[in-house]
């Protein structure tokens, strides 16, 4: 049984429901025991994850990781950093870069990893093509 | 009548900092950052000395990457609450994203202090572990005899410690730091999702994948052509792997024969 933790407000806001529905998309794959959406800064924007799993501190680790990817890619000069798996004997980390935050994914070991992979480029695009910038990055605070 | 009527609108009071940033925090947990940016920049001109201001200002920096004005708003919170727990939990991500470990560790343990039950920075702290310094080997491994496929873009292997051994091309070193760190963190993620330790990665940019294969003692990494096949991928790591661990184990029986110290062969 999975619990649902939502850090969205329920406002019932079309972007709101975006969010869980990719969430709950990458969640219902067939080996996927978690999902979540994490901000650049660690905050939880939507996560489905098991009752065993601590999402708060998962978050915190997977969002500095995911920077650190960000950083390392456009340190070492390299091109913009997308997707990361890393997996161990009991289950894969999926983790992909979105305008707003890193789209994670836990997954069994024996989970497709094309349709995964798939899934989450699906899930980034959905998150881009909604959440493009209403105003140029830097012009505020 | 009338003027009753319209009363309501035409002198509705200004709105407070306090509901303007709630109204930015939001809009920020439903990811729109530029909205809620400027509901902060609003609030804060109302109530420039505002810590939730100041505080949710670096969140939303940090959510858009712009990583200077977050550290300075991170420290303007820290001049007026110097122990603010939040705050320093944000300084040390930016500190860990910089390479700066030692930052990193020192702010999450002063978090720590003033707030110990703070899950996400003990998280953070757990997943800095320092890993065991590995003693110079007496006999370094020949990892130069590793064959590259053709169309290896680099490759990178790290000792337990994180410390480079190997680096192809030799300027790809600094990348092996990051690849060490990077592991570590991924390692981390894995422990606290139950899963084990880590095992294989892949690392993927717009222009190359990086294929990984890591234990307690070893990280290699091999950076290929974003259109190799995984499968390809695969099974070249794999075979690198393997290489270096005979090598490994050489080196290691050489040493046991003949134990005079020397210098480790190492790039960084």
């Amino acid at each position: 049984m999975s619990r649902l933790r939502l850090g969205l407000e329920m406002d019932g806001s079309s972007r709101g429901r975006q969010v869980r529905d990719i969430v709950h998309g990458l969640r219902s794959l067939h080996g996927v025991r978690g999902a979540l959406l994490v901000a650049p800064d660690g905050f939880v924007i939507a996560a489905d994850v098991p009752p065993n799993v601590a999402v708060e501190p998962l978050a915190a680790l997977a969002a500095t990781l995911g920077r650190d990817l960000e950083v390392g890619a456009s340190k070492l000069g390299g091109g913009a950093f997308q997707t990361a798996l890393f997996s161990a004997d009991d289950g894969t980390l999926y983790l992909a870069a979105s305008r707003i935050g890193f789209v994670v994914t836990l997954a069994d070991p024996q989970a497709n990893f094309q349709a995964i992979r798939g899934a989450l480029e699906e899930a980034v695009t959905l998150i881009d093509s909604g959440w493009s910038p209403a105003t140029p990055a830097g012009t505020a605070i | 009548m009338l003027t009753r009527l319209w009363r309501p609108a035409t002198s509705r009071r200004p709105e407070t900092a306090a509901e303007l940033f709630g109204q930015a925090d939001r809009l920020r947990r439903a990811g729109r950052y530029a909205e809620a940016s400027q509901l902060v920049l609003r609030g804060l001109s109302v109530d420039p000395a505002s810590i939730t201001g100041h505080l949710l200002s670096a969140y939303l920096h940090v959510a858009r990457r712009t990583v200077e004005p977050a550290k300075r708003e991170f420290r303007w919170v820290l001049a007026r609450e110097a122990s603010h727990p939040r705050a320093l939990l944000g300084l040390a991500r930016l500190a860990l994203e910089e390479g700066d470990l030692d930052a990193g560790r020192e702010a999450l343990v002063r978090a720590l202090r003033a707030y110990p039950e703070f899950p996400e920075a003990q998280a953070l702290l757990d997943g800095l572990a320092a890993r065991r310094p590995t003693s110079p080997s007496a006999v370094p491994p020949r990892l130069d005899r590793l064959r590259l496929p053709v169309a290896a873009r680099g490759l990178v292997v790290c000792g337990r410690d994180g410390v480079v051994l190997d680096a192809r091309p030799a300027t790809a070193a600094p990348g092996g730091q990051r690849v060490a760190r990077a592991v570590t963190l991924a390692a981390a993620v894995l422990r606290r999702a139950g899963f084990g330790p880590l095992r294989r990665g892949i690392i993927e940019d717009t222009g190359e994948a990086c294929f990984l294969r890591a234990d307690t003692t070893l990280t290699l990494a091999l950076a290929l052509p974003r259109t190799t096949h995984i499968t390809q991928g695969l099974l070249e790591v794999n075979r690198l792997w393997a290489a270096a661990q005979h090598e490994l184990a050489i080196a290691k029986d050489e040493a046991l024969e003949a134990p005079v110290p020397a210098s480790t062969r190492r790039v960084s």
